[in-house]
């Protein structure tokens, strides 16, 4: 046999069994779940001081050393020295849940590749599931636990310019039925009474009024529009610009939201009066890439992709940290 | 080393027989399979890590959608701005190889790394872009050297079966990443060693088995007389760059790019089949995945069609199945058989113009500029594709995706004209 042959059968021989080794250990590791490992969430003391009592948040765990960790629900009630209560064995890369319980996680599926939102009860259990077609970003259920919503990126269309860009998919779903209702794309859309439609149009983070109004953003030639529609009529108006991923506060009178700020994405919280139109920046300085979320009508919490803090609602005070190592915030009644 | 007669000799019996035994057509060198071999194996390995590459990063190392995507736009990117200079650097030093092989090397070195250091977003992405520079490094050369493996009468054919074996590696990686992640969840190790191996194994090949001195073509071409005044010496820059002054050539890239221009981008084109068809969004890959089939399993035939009819002939008639595809978009409620029939359609567009156009080149060009000359054309197609991307995108948004595929098509004819006129009006044929 010729010498070539034999260096190529080595080499390959090397690769069968050194690679077929390596995943055979993977596999059996992967299999073998550990999963009494205490969690590494951790409520900070001084944050949670800050915060009215007997708050409880629910949030996910990120810990990207640990795949088998990283995503599992937490519950905390932020009394100073309390540690995370894991509830279930959902593990979510963005969860939510309703007063009345049920809620909505959006997941990677089993085969570690494809999404799927999981609707689940007041025990933390698994009622129904529905394939989500791209990268989870953000979820909401009605206050009353009828409706929810989900956004996700969509990768791999070429918009202008030759760069790839996302584009987003954002459906209302319907949680009794366990499967989404209709694509916000769907949604007809106006602005001051006449029809608003754009080709590059894309719609996300939605939040609920009751169990039929809603808060989403409309984003289109590089504007970012607040559009308020109801789930019933299948219609949306456009109220004002320049909100992102709005979060209406218990007392439904305010927006939480992210500004963009300057052309590059960066993002400040800011929280506008529905009613008066003000509007003011919140303490936290740095950008913020999350749908932020009410605790109380005083405060809002919300996460840096890390950690999770609070701030005042009014722009004063400063930013503190409630919780380490947890993304995805909600507040628990 | 190898005998440079041995690519020379048509394989016999373990050859592919591409064609009839005598006339135009005929069988691919024994080089043009071992280089697709190396292709195959090599998308394998790079397909399989492009396809876990999002979930990667965004839930193994928690990068942002921003960061995703800036990553993405490198992979997409990246390759373009060496591609020039290594298909230059191969034709000066007639190491067609050894620049190949680099780049080969260069990529399997990254998949190598993301299995070592690949544990945050920051070094994913400069791994990325290195990853995407060796492929930039060796598509020019690695066509170079299948041009120069390859008879006048069969290189469409070659070019054929290089993007069937390509293809399907590229359908391939992605297959075993997901059987894998099957196996094995949530370890991206897993995937990255087993890219590893097919990338090493791809290199091994090339190494062993590729020659990289091919037979010293006869001068067929003719620009060869006008450029190659200085005999045997090494090609230099401006003989590089002087190719675009040969008429044959410019006109060939002329059209080439005025026909690129014309043509809507893939990504868009998935898309409004997507919206056209009303097609649910899990469905999505599945038109990539339909489309790659076709263009695997007509690549070769698609070739032998070529060589035989005449390559220009096959490759207008290759975007004029444009055609059909643009009038699926503009049809409205298009069904299924619609549907199957675009993808039909658009596979067998890929089959007919990717592999010919560069064998069309490279009958024009001279041996000792093949790679540099290559390098030239992919770069101007690049170029007219992010013009044709551009204007797309903006009539899209401005007028709604009727009026784009309508203004495309009508683009399309006038380029398909504007095409056939020029080749007519061309004193020598081009091919």
């Amino acid at each position: 046999m010729n010498g070539r042959v034999v260096a190529l059968i080595a080499i390959v021989s090397l690769c069968v069994v050194g690679g077929g080794a390596y995943v055979t250990v993977a596999a059996l590791t992967a299999e073998g779940t550990t999963s009494d490992e205490r969690p590494r969430i951790v409520v900070d003391e001084a944050g949670a001081a800050t915060l009215p009592a007997a708050s409880s948040l629910l949030v996910r765990a990120v810990d990207y050393d640990n795949p088998r960790l990283n995503g599992r629900v937490y519950r905390t009630e932020l009394a100073p020295g309390d540690t995370a209560e894991s509830v279930g064995g959902l593990a979510c890369e963005r969860v939510y849940v309703s007063p009345t319980g049920t809620g909505l996680c959006l997941a990677v599926a089993r085969n570690g590749f494809d999404y799927q939102g999981l609707v689940f009860d007041r025990r933390f259990q698994r009622q129904a599931s529905f394939s989500i077609p791209g990268v989870p970003d953000r979820a909401r259920v009605s206050p009353d636990g009828r409706y929810g919503a989900f956004t996700a990126f969509l990768s791999g269309h070429t918009y202008s310019l030759g760069v790839r860009q996302f584009s987003t998919h954002t459906a209302i779903v319907d949680m009794r039925a366990g499967k989404p209702l209709f694509s916000l794309d769907e949604l007809e859309i106006t602005r001051d009474g006449e029809r608003f439609e754009r080709a590059d149009a894309n719609l996300w983070g939605v939040t609920f009024v009751d169990g039929d109004r809603f808060y989403a953003t409309l984003g289109t030639g590089g504007q970012h529009y607040l559009i308020e529609g109801r789930v019933s009529t299948r219609r949306a108006r456009v109220v004002r610009d320049h909100v992102e991923c709005p979060s209406l506060s218990p007392d439904g009178r305010r927006i939480a939201y992210k500004r963009r700020v300057g052309k590059l994405d960066r993002w400040r919280l800011h929280v506008l009066d529905l009613s008066t139109g003000r509007d003011v920046a919140l303490a936290e300085r740095r950008s913020i890439d999350d749908q932020p979320e009410w605790l109380g009508d005083a405060h809002v919490v919300y996460s840096d992709d890390r950690h999770v803090y609070a701030v005042p609602a009014d722009g004063g005070g400063r930013p503190h940290r409630l919780v380490a190592r947890a993304s995805s915030p909600v507040a628990l009644p | 080393m190898y005998q440079a007669e041995s690519s020379r000799v048509p394989l016999g019996h373990r050859g592919l027989r591409a064609g009839a035994a005598s006339g135009r057509g005929g069988r691919v060198s024994r080089n043009v399979v071992v280089l697709g071999a190396v292709s195959m194996l090599t998308d394998v390995s790079s397909e399989m890590v492009s396809a876990i590459l999002p979930i990667y990063l965004v839930f193994a190392l928690g990068a942002s959608p921003l960061q995703y995507g800036v990553v993405d736009g490198i992979y997409q990117g990246a390759s373009a701005l060496v591609r020039l200079l290594s298909g230059f650097v191969a034709d000066r030093w007639r190491r067609h190889k050894d620049v190949a092989a680099a780049g080969y090397g260069l990529s399997a070195a990254c998949k190598a790394a993301l299995v070592a250091i690949g544990g945050t977003v920051s070094a994913v992405t400069a791994i990325v872009l290195v990853d995407r520079t060796g492929k930039g490094i060796r598509t020019a050369p690695r066509d170079a050297l299948i041009a120069l493996s390859s008879t006048p009468a069969t290189l469409a054919t070659a070019f054929g079966v290089h993007r069937a074996m390509d293809t399907a590696g590229a359908l391939l990686g992605p297959l075993l990443a997901f059987g894998l992640l099957l196996l094995a969840p949530a370890r991206f190790d897993a995937v990255f060693v087993v890219s590893v191996c097919f990338a090493v194994v791809g290199l091994a090949v090339l190494l062993l088995f590729a020659d990289g001195h091919p037979r010293e073509r006869d001068d067929q071409a003719g620009i060869e007389r006008t450029v190659d005044a200085g005999g045997r010496t090494r090609p230099t820059l401006r003989e590089a760059i002087a190719l675009l002054g040969e008429r044959r050539f410019r006109v060939l890239v002329g059209i080439a790019a005025v026909l690129a221009i014309a043509t809507i981008s893939d990504g868009f084109i998935y898309l409004g089949l997507q919206r056209t068809l009303d097609l649910s969004l899990t469905a999505f890959p599945l038109l990539f995945v339909g489309a790659a089939l076709v263009y695997m399993a007509l690549a070769i035939p698609a070739g032998r069609l070529a060589d035989r009819l005449g390559r220009t002939r096959v490759f207008l008639g290759g975007y004029a199945l444009l055609l059909p595809v643009y009038a699926v978009l503009l049809v409205p409620s298009a069904g299924l058989v619609a549907l199957i029939f675009a993808l039909l359609a658009l596979g067998a567009y890929y089959a007919a113009t990717d592999g010919v156009l560069q064998a069309i080149a490279s009958a024009l060009l001279p041996d000792r500029l093949q790679a540099s000359g290559l390098a030239l054309l992919v770069t101007a197609i690049s170029l007219a594709k992010l013009i044709s991307s551009l204007a797309f995108g903006l009539v899209w948004t401005l007028g709604g995706l009727d009026a784009a595929a309508a203004a495309f098509t009508a683009a399309l004819v006038a380029a398909l004209m504007l095409a056939g006129w020029a080749l007519a009006r061309s004193p020598e044929a081009i091919a």
